[in-house]
């Protein structure tokens, strides 16, 4: 399948994510002929353990067990715990599953959703990250797909070239941030060159870890 | 869910009982190799215990893993008079490294087992499947390649067939009608609901062997 970027948005210091950067944002994308074509969603959840006696052993267990669900396999349902270097790829019947065990429960669930537009050979996504049942606003995240390419390692020339085109056009509007790639050793998930949806859940967990980290850095800098 | 019979037959009646299914079924048997592993979370782990059974299909040429959650079987006046066994069943194909994330999450392995035999799978009022398999120890921790049968000489058949809350009722009406035909080699009933062997087996087989598997309904 096609290689992809997942993309964040970093406020910077002292900043936060507002709509109207999403604003700004698409609209960039149009400005450089990027086609609106319809809807896009993912959906991620972080889990904890449910325990009889709260605190007793608490540390055991993974802190950083996620669940992903995304557009481009409706039947599939992915899991990652990144300390672990874990990537599982499931039915979705694992979720009732797990429901069906008691032993794990969702402690918060985000979607991301926006709009893909098209431009030439790239694909490209801008959504918001908002908690289920809530719109206020968490991250933005972008997906940059590269439609003739399914090697990690050939698409990496033509992603950064794209990549940097992309930061120039959005430069000229001063937006207080940037968007930011960072690359998870897909090795290290026991992940091949050729990309699969694993590599994606991979990459939403990277920039999950990555909002949270910059989400608690910027609130002990406010305390 | 699922509706769920079981029984047992010695080993050397094994062969008659592939003659009849072959015969009943219309279908070809299918092999069956299958490491079954059985976690159970650790004490703190869950509101309540909970267990989870991993499948392992040895027979495909890459092995494809299946986690399974088995529920408590269905209870009541209703359920008791029902030779069948009503349960709540859920699977779901799994990458191969499910036992790591599994581990990971705070299960331990309780025990597992090697199935060895052959399974048929068909349409007759319900999807029912049959497996006739022996059920096998592994000496050492994985080691299916080293594993030795846990009830020399028997086997254990089980019949198996999906069904929901809406349909359960003609489901069971079709594994019962089933069950009675293989009734002469082996009886079956509702799992830990032990029966033993029949003792017209040995005649019944023997009658099987002789006509071929010829014998239709």
């Amino acid at each position: 399948m096609p290689i992809k970027w997942v993309l964040h948005w970093q406020p910077n210091a002292g900043t936060t994510v507002n709509t109207q950067i999403l604003t700004e944002v698409s609209q960039c994308v149009e400005s450089i002929n990027g086609v609106k074509e319809g809807r896009w969603k993912a959906t991620l959840s972080f889990y904890k353990p449910m325990l009889r006696v709260e605190q007793a052993n608490a540390l055991e267990f993974p802190r950083d067990f996620l669940g992903i669900s995304l557009q481009e396999q409706p039947n599939k349902y992915y899991f990652v715990i990144r300390g672990q270097r874990l990537i599982l790829e499931a039915e979705s019947s694992i979720q009732t599953i797990m429901e069906k065990l008691q032993s794990y429960k969702t402690r918060v669930a985000l979607n991301f959703e926006g709009f893909q537009y098209q431009l030439g050979d790239f694909q490209l996504r801008v959504g918001k990250v908002v908690p289920i049942h809530s719109e206020s606003l968490r991250g933005i995240v972008m997906e940059m797909e590269y439609l003739p390419i399914s090697s990690w390692e050939k698409s990496h020339q033509i992603m950064g070239e794209f990549f940097d085109i992309w930061q120039e056009a959005l430069a000229k509007r001063s937006l207080p941030g940037h968007f930011v790639h960072i690359e998870p050793i897909l090795s290290e998930f026991g992940l091949s060159d050729q990309y699969t949806s694993q590599h994606t859940a991979v990459q939403y967990a990277s920039i999950m870890a990555q909002m949270i980290a910059t989400a608690q850095s910027a609130q002990a800098v406010r305390n | 869910m699922e509706c769920v019979v079981q029984g047992i037959i010695e080993t050397q009646h094994v062969e008659a009982l592939e003659i009849l299914l072959q015969g009943l079924c219309g279908v070809h048997k299918q092999s069956l190799r299958i490491h079954e592993l059985c976690l159970k979370s650790v004490p703190n782990l869950g509101l309540v215990a909970s267990e989870i059974r991993l499948l392992c299909d040895l027979e495909q040429p890459e092995p494809t893993w299946t986690v399974r959650h088995v529920g408590g079987p269905m209870r009541g006046t209703g359920a008791e008079q029902i030779s069948v066994l009503v349960r709540p069943m859920i699977e779901s194909k799994i990458s191969k490294n499910a036992l790591r994330m599994f581990y990971a999450l705070g299960y331990k392995l309780d025990h597992e087992q090697l199935r060895v035999g052959f399974a048929f799978h068909f349409q007759r009022g319900a999807q029912i499947t049959v497996t006739v398999s022996s059920i096998n120890k592994m000496l050492k921790l994985h080691a299916t390649d080293e594993a030795v049968p846990v009830t020399p000489g028997i086997q254990l058949v089980e019949v198996t067939a999906p069904a929901s809350s809406e349909n359960y009722t003609e489901v069971v009406a079709a594994v019962s009608s089933f069950c009675e035909y293989l009734a002469p080699l082996l009886h079956l009933s509702k799992p830990g609901v032990s029966t033993g062997v029949v003792p017209t087996a040995a005649a019944a087989a023997a009658s099987l062997m002789s006509d071929g598997g010829g014998t239709k309904m």
